[in-house]
């Protein structure tokens, strides 16, 4: 597991209040029980630990799996080391 | 039961100054949407857009001793109030100032007031505030400053429930009269909060659209904010024919739940509640309904919930009903949502002209009713109602009735 989906883990167990175990990339965050609000504090949450600016388009609560967010957020981490 | 009746209506918002002229570009499908123009919201990741307030001169209407002490809320409410009472022809002279309530919705506060003052003291470190910055910023500020301008001495004071405030208001008012406390009512709500940090609030809740307003539509990003006021003098039936007043429209029933459940997240049991005891209390069957003004905000959430609602409370009848949101004209005005919708509802009774549902683009199969697609539509309508659900799970409903 990289460290990213790692941190991204452990941001959303602490959130939800669930085993780390329980989140597999291909979870949805309403799969886990995160939704509405707070499912925009986890977002809001990644964003202030990694530093980064998620776009709506990458936060599909619904639809989009765990795994999809890392890779967003990996994305925009290497958008800010090349800049 | 006193039947109630709406003889007075004033708005502004970012489609115009007064209620004719709002009314007009909402049957034109003018939207009034677009770049924030009142700060640098370059930085804002929602697009920086709004439908803001143009070319709004105080001065036209404020001598500026008064001005001091008003937040452009107050200055948004005092002017569509002065509108409302002026079209209605009522006077509070006498017993009347007392028998009178005003009633004023509204969902923040004097908020460019508010942050000009929290500028100066964090940015620019000042130890001296201005002094008429409370009775600027409060949110009574509205009513008190009616009040005072038109000499009304009855119950007055602001109801708060977000983007519900005006429709609270106006049920508010409604059973006032009902219940012979008072014999008419200024009523309505305002909003001015298109202020940097209440936008970057927003932005961070993930429900502004950065391209623009398209409530019902497949595409849809979000809700776009706005601002201004509407208000209407409300009066009893006898009291507006005694007077000789022209009667706009009855205002019929009204109607209000609590979700108690998510504080964001809408729910249809509660939308379809408030709708179901406005059309009780109004002694009107769902298919006496021919108009609807959504609360569409234009959140892929709220359109669809309100969706359903609009089928288990209309059942069959739902795909007869003209419904429309005029947000995308206007904008979201949170607390003064309710009250310019009622401006359109009361348009539609009176003129038989629908007004569209901006910006769609094609149907979501979530939202499979008739929304009124960008184009007004002639339509004879003899009842309709306006919804408005808020944040913290707060609707009030508003039904019409049109008169003769």
């Amino acid at each position: 597991m990289s460290n990213v989906q790692q941190e991204t883990f452990d941001i959303i167990a602490k959130q939800a209040k669930i085993e780390l175990d329980t989140i597999k990339p291909e979870s949805t965050l309403k799969d886990l029980g995160i939704a509405s609000l707070d499912a925009i504090e986890v977002i809001f949450d990644i964003e202030e630990h990694f530093n980064i600016n998620l776009p709506n388009e990458d936060t599909d609560f619904d639809g989009g799996t765990v795994g999809q967010l890392v890779e967003a957020i990996e994305r925009q981490l290497a958008l800010k080391t090349s800049e | 039961m006193r039947r109630i009746v709406i003889t007075g209506m004033g708005a502004i918002c970012a489609l115009g100054h007064d209620a004719p002229s709002v009314w007009k570009a909402m049957t034109e499908g003018v939207s009034g949407i677009g770049p924030l123009t009142r700060f640098d919201a370059s930085a804002l990741r929602s697009g920086g857009i709004a439908a803001e307030i143009k070319q709004f001169d105080p001065s036209r209407y404020f001598d500026e001793a008064r001005l001091a002490f008003l937040d452009p809320l107050s200055q948004y409410a005092l002017v569509a109030a002065r509108e409302a009472v002026e079209q209605s022809g009522i006077s509070f002279d006498g017993e009347r100032a007392s028998r009178t309530a005003v009633l004023v919705g509204v969902g923040v506060a004097g908020e460019e007031t508010r942050e000009g003052l929290y500028k100066r003291l964090y940015e620019e470190r000042a130890t001296r505030f201005h002094p008429l910055g409370i009775v600027r910023i409060m949110t009574n500020a509205p009513a008190s400053q009616i009040s005072m301008a038109h000499g009304i001495t009855g119950p007055t004071f602001a109801v708060a429930s977000a983007c519900a405030s005006s429709n609270h208001a106006i049920a508010q008012a409604a059973l006032m009269i009902r219940a012979g406390l008072v014999d008419a009512a200024v009523v309505g709500g305002a909003e001015a909060s298109l202020t940097l940090g209440l936008m970057r609030a927003w932005e961070s809740m993930r429900v502004l659209a950065p391209d623009t307003c398209r409530p019902f539509s497949a595409g849809r990003k979000g809700l776009v904010l706005g601002e201004g006021s509407a208000m209407f003098v409300i009066e009893t039936l006898e009291s507006a024919q005694a007077r000789g007043a022209t009667i706009l429209c009855e205002l019929a029933g009204t109607g209000m739940s609590a979700d108690a459940g998510d504080i964001a997240a809408p729910s249809a049991v509660g939308a379809a509640a408030a709708m179901s005891m406005a059309l009780r209390d109004a002694g009107l069957a769902p298919e006496a309904i021919g108009y609807v003004n959504a609360h569409g905000t234009g959140t892929v959430a709220n359109d669809s919930t309100e969706t359903r609602a609009l089928h288990s409370v209309f059942g069959t009848h739902a795909k007869a009903l003209a419904i429309s949101s005029t947000k995308p004209m206007h904008g979201h005005a949170l607390g003064a949502g309710g009250a310019l919708e009622l401006v359109g509802t009361i348009g539609a009774l009176r003129d038989g002209i629908v007004p569209p549902t901006l910006h769609y683009l094609e149907p979501d199969p979530a939202c499979d009713l008739d929304y009124v697609p960008n184009v007004a539509r002639e339509k004879k309508i003899d009842a309709a109602i306006s919804n408005s659900f808020a944040f913290g799970g707060l609707n009030a409903v508003v039904a019409v009735k049109r008169m003769g």
